[in-house]
Parts: C-alpha cells; sequence; structure tokens
C-alpha cells in the first residue's frame, strides 16, 4: 500500500491555475521525484500534501487515510523539508534540531538523544555547538534536512533539498537520502536537476504549468520516446518542412526542432543504421548526426517543447 | 509548550540583543540627557544656578540694597548675579552667556519713595533659554509684588526715610522711625516670614486633579505676596526626596514610549518567523497554530517586563529615584506590557507586509506615545488632542498614573487602571486571534 497517494490535487491563485488536478502515489522504500522548471507547482503541491494550503480540489491520503479528516495525526507519520532554510539561525545545530524534535512531540530527553543520532549521521558533531549562522551552505541545508527527522517520520517531502550548493554537499546530501529510503521512508522528492532525478529516484513525474505530464520509471519515460536512442541532426533547417519530406512523420517522432538542429526518434522497432541512411537521404544538407541514449531533458522536451534547462 | 516556544525565543534574543539593547538604552540616555538640561536632581538645587547681568543705572542706597540681596541665603545657590554696565550685560546675553539682564533704571529709589510712579524694574530676557529667564520673571514679580506691598503700608513715613537717608535728620528722628516701622513689622511677620519666594513642593493630587494640573515639572516655582498665601508656602521641600526629580518625570514617559517600541520588536518576530519560514515549519508538524502566536505574546510580554524592569528599576539607580511606590508601580506597568503586546500582536495580524508593517508599527509606537504625554506633559498639547484624545490612551493611561503615584501621594486608583488595561489588553489579543485564523483559513501562505 501506498503510503501517499494524491489524487487529482488542484489549487489556483487568482485566475492562475498552479497545480491542476495532479495524481500521483509514493511507496515505502521509494524515493518519488517530481521533476519540474522553476514556477511548474512543485512546491505548492507540497505545501498541499502538508497542510500548508488547503486543496481547492482533489485529495492527499496520508497511509491510507485522508489528510484533512485528522491533520494532525497526518502530520505525525510526516517530515517535511522546506526548500528555504526553515531554522534559526542565532541558535547552534543542536538547540534547532532539539526544539524542532519538542515541537514534532518528543520529550526532553528524546529529543536531545535523537539530535545527537542526527547529528552523527549528518557529520556534525564537531560544529553542535556552533550558532548556525557560522555554519557553511552545505551544513545549514543538512541541519535543515535534520530538523525534519526527529521524530522518524515514515513519509519525507524534500522540496529541493540541495538547491545553491556545492556538488560535494549535494553528494551528501544525496547519499544520506538514499540511507534512508534503504531504511523504508517513503520519499517525494522534488527538484528541477535532471541528474538528480535519473540517479535517485526510482520513479519520476514530470510536472510543467501545474500539470503532471508523465510519470514512471525513467525507463518508462525514456520508452515513450519510442526506444532507447534518439537522433540528433546538426544543419540548416531553416525554412525547410519536414511535412515535406515524403512519409518522414509516419518514420520519425520528431522531439525538437530549431533553425540548427533536429531531434527525432525512429517510430517501431527499426534498425538504427537502416534510420541513420533515411536521414542522411533528407532533402537538407546534414553536417553531422550524433545517436544517443534519451535523457529526461529529451523526455521534458518531448513533452513540453523545450528544454528543462531553458 | 509555550515554555518550549518561550525557551526558544529567548535565547535567540539572547544572542542578538543589539535590538533589544538600542530600545533599552535610548530612553535611558533621552532621561540622562533632558535630565541634565533641566538641572537634573534637586540636591544640586533642580534649575542649576541662574547666571544673569545686574545694571544699576541709580546707583542708589535701595539699588544697592536690591543688589546685595541678589544672592544672599538661599538666592545664593540658586542664583548667580553678575553686576555690569548695560553696555556690557547686553554684549554677554547676545553671546548666550547670562540668562537675563536685570536693569534697576534712574531715579529708581527717588520715585519709589515719592511714590510719583509705580515701581519699575526692567528684565531683558535671554530668547535663547525658556526657564531660566522665565524663573527671573517669576522673582521679578514677586519683587515687584513686594515693593509695592512696602510702600502701601510705609507710605506715611516715606518722606521722613527719604530725608534721613539724604543725611537731614538727627538721630533722634532715625531711632522714632525705626521703632516705628519694627512695630509694623511685628504685625506682618505671620505674613512676610517664611520669604516671598520660595520652592514649594506640589500639593498631592486628588483624584479630581485636571489633567494640567498633575502634568507640571517636579518642583513649580512660585511667586506669593506673603499677604495672602505665605502662611502655606514652604522654604525648600524635602530636600533629598525622589520626588523633585525631573528624572522620574521624564523616565516614566520615555520608558511608556519605548516599551511600545519593544513590543514592536517582539511581536515583529513573528514576521522574521514568516520570513524564516520557521512559521511554516512549525505548522507542517503541529495542526493548532494557536500555541505558536501565544507563545510569541508570552515572549513580548516577558522581555518587557524585563526590559521595564531595566528601564525603571535601573533607570531608578543610575538617576537616584526612588519609587514611592514600587508594588503598585510593577502592577501599573504589568499591565501597560500586555497591553503593548495584544495591541502589536494586532498591528502584525491585520498587515500582512513586513515593510509597511515596519512603518505603521513606528507610527502607531510614536502617535500613542506623544499624544499620550509621553514625551511631552499632556497639558502642552494641542486643545483637541488634549481634551478629546488624550484621555482615551491607554499610555497615557499609565503615564500618567504612574506619575501621579511618584507625586500624587496614597490616593491613586492604579487598580483600576491596571483592570483597564488587562481587560483592553484580552479584547485585542482576541481580536488578533480572530485576524489570524482568518488569514489561515482563506488560505494564505504563513
Amino acid at each position: 500500500m501506498s503510503l501517499l497517494r494524491v489524487e487529482r490535487l488542484s489549487k489556483t491563485f487568482g485566475t492562475i491555475r498552479a497545480v491542476d488536478s495532479v495524481s500521483f502515489q509514493v511507496r515505502p522504500g521509494e524515493i518519488y521525484g517530481l521533476l519540474g522548471p522553476n514556477g511548474a507547482g512543485k512546491t505548492t503541491t507540497i505545501s498541499m500534501i502538508s497542510g500548508l494550503l488547503k486543496p481547492d480540489a482533489g485529495e492527499v491520503f496520508v497511509d491510507g487515510k485522508p489528510f484533512w479528516a485528522n491533520p494532525q495525526e497526518a502530520k505525525r507519520i510526516m517530515g517535511v523539508v522546506p526548500q528555504e532554510l526553515a531554522i534559526y539561525e542565532e541558535l547552534t545545530g543542536r538547540e534547532n534540531l532539539e526544539f524542532w524534535g519538542r515541537m514534532a512531540g518528543l520529550s526532553s530527553s528524546e529529543a536531545r538523544s535523537r539530535a545527537v543520532e542526527l547529528l552523527e549521521a549528518l557529520t556534525l558533531t564537531d560544529r553542535a555547538k556552533d550558532a548556525v549562522k557560522t555554519y557553511s551552505g552545505g551544513m545549514k541545508r543538512r541541519i535543515n534536512l535534520g530538523c525534519a527527522l526527529l521524530h522518524r517520520p515514515k513519509l519525507l517531502l524534500l522540496d529541493e533539498p540541495t538547491v545553491g550548493i556545492d556538488p560535494q554537499a549535494r553528494l551528501n546530501i544525496l547519499e544520506f537520502i538514499r540511507n534512508l529510503r534503504a531504511s523504508g521512508t517513503a520519499i517525494l522528492y522534488t527538484t528541477h536537476y535532471l541528474e538528480e532525478a535519473e540517479t535517485l529516484c526510482q520513479r519520476i513525474g514530470i510536472i510543467d504549468h501545474g500539470r503532471l505530464l508523465a510519470e514512471g520509471t525513467l525507463g518508462e519515460l525514456q520508452e515513450r520516446l519510442g526506444g532507447d536512442r534518439v537522433f540528433l541532426l546538426e544543419a540548416d533547417f531553416k525554412g525547410t518542412s519536414p511535412e515535406a519530406w515524403g512519409g518522414f512523420l509516419q518514420r520519425f517522432r520528431i522531439i525538437q526542432k530549431t533553425e540548427r538542429q533536429l531531434v527525432v526518434a525512429a517510430i517501431g522497432a527499426r534498425d538504427p543504421s537502416e534510420c541513420l541512411k533515411e536521414l542522411l537521404s533528407l532533402p537538407v544538407h546534414v553536417e553531422n548526426v550524433t545517436l544517443k541514449r534519451p535523457s529526461l531533458n529529451d523526455v521534458f522536451l518531448q513533452l513540453t517543447g523545450r528544454e528543462l534547462r531553458e | 509548550m509555550l515554555r518550549i516556544l518561550l525557551a526558544k525565543d529567548l535565547r535567540r534574543a539572547w544572542r542578538n540583543p543589539l535590538p533589544w539593547l538600542i530600545n533599552l538604552i535610548v530612553p535611558l540616555a533621552m532621561t540622562a540627557l533632558i535630565g541634565m538640561v533641566f538641572g537634573g536632581h534637586s540636591d544640586n538645587g533642580a534649575l542649576g544656578r541662574i547666571r544673569f547681568a545686574v545694571v544699576d543705572e541709580d546707583k542708589s542706597m535701595l539699588s544697592d540694597f536690591l543688589r546685595g540681596s541678589a544672592n544672599q541665603n538661599q538666592g545664593g545657590k540658586y542664583l548667580e548675579p553678575v553686576f555690569m554696565e548695560r553696555k556690557d550685560a547686553m554684549r554677554e546675553i547676545n553671546a548666550n552667556k547670562i540668562s537675563a539682564v536685570f536693569i534697576i533704571p534712574t531715579n529708581f529709589m527717588r520715585n519709589y519713595l515719592t511714590s510719583r510712579e509705580p515701581v519699575s524694574l526692567e528684565l531683558i530676557k535671554n530668547p535663547a533659554e525658556s526657564i531660566h529667564p522665565a524663573v527671573l520673571e517669576e522673582l521679578l514679580g514677586a519683587v515687584v509684588t513686594g515693593l509695592n506691598a512696602i510702600s502701601r503700608n510705609f507710605q506715611s513715613e516715606f518722606s521722613d526715610w527719604q530725608a534721613v537717608l539724604e543725611g537731614k535728620e538727627d538721630y533722634h528722628k532715625v531711632s522714632q522711625l525705626i521703632d516705628r516701622a519694627g512695630d509694623k513689622l511685628k504685625t506682618a511677620k505671620n505674613y512676610i516670614n517664611p520669604p516671598l519666594v520660595s520652592y514649594e513642593k506640589e500639593e498631592p493630587a486628588d483624584e479630581t486633579k485636571s489633567a494640567e494640573s498633575k502634568s507640571g515639572a517636579t518642583n513649580s516655582i512660585s511667586s506669593t505676596s506673603g499677604l495672602s498665601k505665605s502662611a502655606s508656602a514652604k522654604a525648600g521641600g524635602s530636600k533629598s526626596s525622589s520626588t523633585d526629580s525631573v528624572f522620574a518625570y521624564l523616565l516614566v514617559g520615555l520608558s511608556a514610549m519605548f516599551l511600545l517600541f519593544l513590543a514592536s520588536n517582539a511581536m515583529s518576530d513573528l514576521y522574521r518567523e514568516l520570513r524564516q519560514r520557521t512559521f511554516e515549519r512549525y505548522q507542517t508538524l503541529r495542526d493548532s497554530l494557536v500555541p505558536f502566536i501565544a507563545g510569541k505574546a508570552v515572549f513580548a510580554v516577558v522581555m518587557l517586563l524585563l526590559c521595564s524592569g531595566m528601564m525603571l528599576g535601573g533607570g531608578g539607580l543610575i538617576f537616584r529615584i526612588h519609587w514611592q511606590q514600587p508594588l503598585a508601580l510593577m502592577a501599573l506597568t504589568a499591565g501597560y506590557t500586555c497591553f503593548a503586546a495584544a495591541l502589536f500582536a494586532l498591528l502584525v495580524a491585520l498587515m500582512p507586509d513586513e515593510r509597511r508593517a515596519a512603518v505603521l508599527n513606528n507610527m502607531a509606537g510614536m502617535a500613542l506615545g506623544l499624544i499620550g504625554g509621553c514625551a511631552f506633559p499632556a497639558n502642552q498639547l494641542p486643545g483637541f488632542l488634549r481634551e478629546h484624545v488624550t484621555p482615551w490612551m491607554p499610555s497615557y493611561w499609565f503615564v500618567d498614573t504612574a506619575r501621579n503615584l511618584q507625586y500624587g501621594g496614597a490616593n491613586v486608583a492604579w487598580g483600576l487602571v491596571v483592570l483597564k488595561l488587562v481587560l483592553l489588553s484580552v479584547m485585542l489579543l482576541a481580536l488578533a486571534a480572530i485576524l489570524f485564523r482568518r488569514r489561515f483559513k482563506m488560505g494564505l501562505r504563513a
């Protein structure tokens, strides 16, 4: 049974539909990645799941029970790591952890011992007594993460937890998250970094303009493009029309077309060399052809017509 | 829960004390500064020594007598006359070195003794000063009143005295005149002793006393004609009593005003919690927001109590103020801190935007302080404010009652004022809670 089930969740701010009928599930021991550009609706979705915002429509089920039937019970098994550093900079790392532990309902001694454990796990023990304002960006991110884990939540909502930190600190946090998954925690992970989604998440949902465009494992998403390869052609495509290239659209799916590039995937199981021959015989002077495995960016490109990095 | 939230906020305040220290130090510094300007503690003579020039253009025995008496006995403690020519005196006053020029005009004695004209002395006041010239004017008025009184009572003898002073009479005549003057003075003794001019302690304020009569300075300088009011006048007043200290008067007002700014700072911490998303994080853990907001109000009250203790207690030690009714003052301060915390909780609930709120809160604090008579005496305010607005200001309730406790004696109804402040606090907090609930229900992000 899934720990988190989201059904047709919607939220509108004025005339802007921030989240439009989004549905997905997260199972125990799974990292579900919600991938999308800034402003896609990821944070609004997390805010509705964690009870910060009331959805206009749809339902959130936590551990099989509707969230709004008993929000406090749902919050007890949920840990939320906001995108911003929601910690007290004047307090020490230990004091922050202990305070949020108390807020999560732990006793004083439980909060203290759990804070020691987490400081150890987050490799912050030697800085435990320093004020957080003296920490580096990566250390602050780790404390921010730790503050959501005091009460050992079964469901963890991570809203872009690695934004703005150096690669080494990011690797440390990702490793920590993998360990959490290994211990059975269900994790909803929002990001706009393709690499994180590809390497960390078991299943990925692609979201843009508030709508969940596709979801599945990385393989399943790649399959949507028609197999495990795409062709990238470089030529002068200015003023050309693929519709006029005699049956081209029946044999290839166009993923992206610009004045200098054409990205296509073959329709159906066809031999790559045969496809290559067809592409080189197009009525344009092809300067270069690259054959590559489709990435999440290609999937996003195909779904939205633009790159995730734009 | 409240205890944990309070401990967290106190720790944060302890680690970042600057905003608190500024609002603590400013009223103490302002009290010291303004208090010094007005002469400080009564031990030093309340208003300090008044330096003024005496220009004697008459050069008569009577003018010599007036010159000589200017700094005798008690007068020497408060007055510092310097004798010079009119030209030099004008130069001194223009250089702002003296408070006034007192001129005894030519033929002053002759005119007085012949009663040709009413007594006339000239006083040129330094326009750059306000208090000292006014005191001298009052003193001079009293001198003139006294001289006129003598003139009325000894008019029949003046021609004889003039002859004596001009050396035209013998010793027998002089002894007769002294004898008769002695008899008359014996009769008038009860009226002209104590002296015509004295420092008089204010009468205890009664319940119905108007705002004007309550808000004067610590020492009132009265010029009394011995014939009418001298029986009630007291020379001196209680010399070392704190009731004579201008610092107590100032400290109460400035503390009341800066407690509002401190309350604003404490409750504005909610904005910081919203901005730093810690309030949001709390919401992901707890369903009820009431403890968090109540915790902030408790934090504000605790901080204000600590700060008021430092301001009034510490300030009392620094300025050697002996609070007359400390327990009543503490209760009153506690009520006022509740009001201040509740007021700014309401303002935070009303104003979601932090920057706008900062402006609004400062203006609210300033307005309450100024209209409530914290910075200026209430009777100096424009008539409309004084009559129709100030009496409704909780800051005025506090300041006026605290000052009455200090200067007014035992019969001040402070309990009623505390009750009023606490009831108002409860109402404001309830309103703030309703507004907060509405904000969150509308789906506004914390």
